[in-house]
């Protein structure tokens, strides 16, 4: 008796060992990645949080907005849709999110930024193997960073996607007024709140012709305060709050970065810098998707980026039922385009 | 004429009030050397953090170093407001559960200023210019030029002042012997390009362990 139930242990032992062998194998931890790395460069550190299918050792890399933004904030429906398919790296820049460091102004600004996520692609190849492929993606101020690194080095991509993206700031205070001009008198012709977009006509005519810093800033918080009436008068769907990072920051980390880096990068970009004229070096297949009634980016920049791109692969997506976060207004279809695109091209 | 005497009269009463008062009030400055180190010493432990973000533990020690008690009569009762400055040190932990990107631990020293009540109820600020924030990262890797190494035990120093403001209560006979709570303010330099400030609340008690009589 003592014999077989000897025997039985035994062999369940061994079964259970060779199952939890395979169950280690290093294709499954990688077909649901769920890891936490710090990338220190330049006296920062900052944290690259990767999630999603890995197997095929295709990442997306992913720029968020502000500068100041939160990587994590992007990690709603749509992120998580194309995590079934592929890994997704969620990246919090230098002085922003959780990214830590001790270093002056000076080494704050779009250039170290760029080659932030450049060493971020090393530590990732370290990591994942030197077989792992890469694409980008950079939403809002994510744009002008991801502009910046491809000029630095776009050998490292097989991708490009500027989403609502600004790689062309010097332009944005003439674009605001423009835009908000065509969509307030739209606005009011259809009868929708027409209050608010009589004061958005206020606020144009108060505003000076010429870039002027704290004009900008009114434009910008306006810009914001009309998508969501464009979303109170269903223009554009109310963005779905998925990637609500609430509990994944501190938030009065959050706010002090954002006032801080904002304070040192906006001068230097907002009104002087644009890409127009670069973009044609960017030839990596590249797809813009962009929100119709985006009142933060005008859909204008998106037919800038489309026809000035370098790409002989490009692909314009507009999301018509959306704004500045079509990620998060129309998800479904934003992860269909980008699935596809990285499915074309990996 | 009447309003002037009214209030020369007033004047005169008050005076004499306070007078009265001044010589029932009694100073007594604590001669602590009699004191041995334990009896002078308190212990602490609690709760560190934001609830939301950051969560933590913050042991630490106060040491008395001046006492003045004052004992006043008013209304035929006794009033006793005890005023200390204590030697304050704090050792703690603290991490954000759901990211694990801010996990730290802190030591400080300063001192504290306390006032207690007859009731035993305590109001306290203690300043700890001594501070120092250790961070701990998980896997991290340095990146210069194609070199990237991964680093043990990640992680960055912070020069870490603090300052708390709190309240507490004494608890007589009991093995606690008090209770508190405490708003932290805690600035970690150099942070990014400039000082994070970072505010927690503290909520704890404190034994000794002196000879009971």
């Amino acid at each position: 008796m003592h014999k077989i139930i000897f025997n039985t242990l035994r062999t369940a032992l061994i079964v259970l060992m060779v199952l939890s062998f395979f169950s280690c194998s290093r294709d499954d931890a990688f077909s649901n990645l769920s890891d936490t790395l710090f990338v220190r460069h330049k006296d920062a550190d900052m944290p690259a949080y990767i999630h999603g299918n890995g197997s095929e050792k295709v990442f997306l890399i992913t720029l968020h907005g502000g500068p100041g933004g939160l990587g994590l904030g992007l990690r709603g429906t749509a992120f998580k849709n194309i995590e079934n398919t592929y890994a997704v790296v969620y990246f919090d820049q230098r002085g922003s999110g959780m990214s830590q460091g001790g270093y002056s102004e000076n080494e704050i600004n779009i250039d170290i930024m760029a080659e932030d996520v450049l060493a971020l692609v090393k530590v990732m190849k370290r990591k994942y193997g030197s077989d792992s492929r890469f694409f980008l993606l950079g939403h809002s101020w994510g744009g002008t960073l991801g502009t910046a690194i491809l000029l630095k080095d776009q050998n490292e991509f097989l991708g490009w996607i500027p989403v609502d993206g600004t790689h062309n700031p010097k332009d944005m205070y003439r674009e605001y007024i423009a835009n908000f001009e065509q969509v307030a008198n739209e606005q009011i012709e259809l009868g929708n709140s027409i209050p608010f977009w009589e004061s958005v006509h206020d606020l144009i005519l108060d505003v000076d012709i010429t870039f002027n810093r704290n004009d900008i800033s009114r434009l910008n918080s306006k810009a914001f305060e009309a998508e969501n009436k464009l979303a109170n008068d269903t223009i554009i769907n109310r963005p779905d709050g998925s990637g609500d990072p609430f509990f994944k920051y501190n938030l009065m980390t959050f706010l002090w970065n954002i006032r801080n880096i904002q304070s040192i990068i906006d001068p230097d970009i907002q009104g002087i810098l644009s890409y127009t004229n670069r973009l044609s070096e960017i030839q990596i297949p590249s797809l813009i998707l962009w929100g119709k009634h985006d009142m933060v980016v005008p859909i204008l920049f998106a037919q800038e980026a489309y026809d000035n791109l370098g790409s002989i692969d490009k692909k314009i997506v507009i999301f018509e039922k959306s704004g500045h976060v079509p990620m998060t207004s129309e998800a479904n279809q934003f992860a269909e385009e980008v699935i596809r695109f990285i499915d074309q091209n990996k | 004429m009447k309003k002037i005497s009214l209030l020369l009269l007033l004047f005169s009463f008050s005076n004499l009030l306070s007078q009265k008062q001044l010589s029932e009030s009694n100073t007594i400055i604590t001669e602590l050397d009699t004191y041995s180190f334990i009896d002078k010493t308190e212990f602490k432990f609690g709760y560190s953090g934001n609830l939301a973000w950051n969560n933590g533990l913050n042991i630490g020690a106060e040491y008395l170093w001046q006492e003045k008690v004052n004992t006043k009569e008013r209304k035929g009762k006794q009033k006793r407001v005890t005023h200390q400055f204590l030697l304050d040190a704090n050792l703690g932990f603290t991490t954000n559960f759901s990211t694990k990107t801010d996990t730290g631990v802190f030591t400080n020293y300063g001192l504290i200023w306390r006032r207690t009540n007859t009731k035993g109820k305590q109001f306290s600020i203690a300043l700890n210019p001594l501070g120092y924030y250790r961070s701990f990262l998980p896997e991290t890797y340095e990146v210069n030029g194609d070199d990237v190494n991964k680093i043990p035990l990640p992680g960055r120093g912070f020069y870490a002042p603090s300052l708390s403001i709190g309240l507490g209560k004494l608890r007589k006979g009991k093995k606690l012997t008090g209770r508190y709570f405490n708003i932290n303010l805690m600035l970690r330099t150099p942070y990014n390009a400039g000082t994070l400030p970072f505010i927690s609340f503290q909520y704890g008690y404190r034994f000794n362990f002196k000879k009971k009589k």
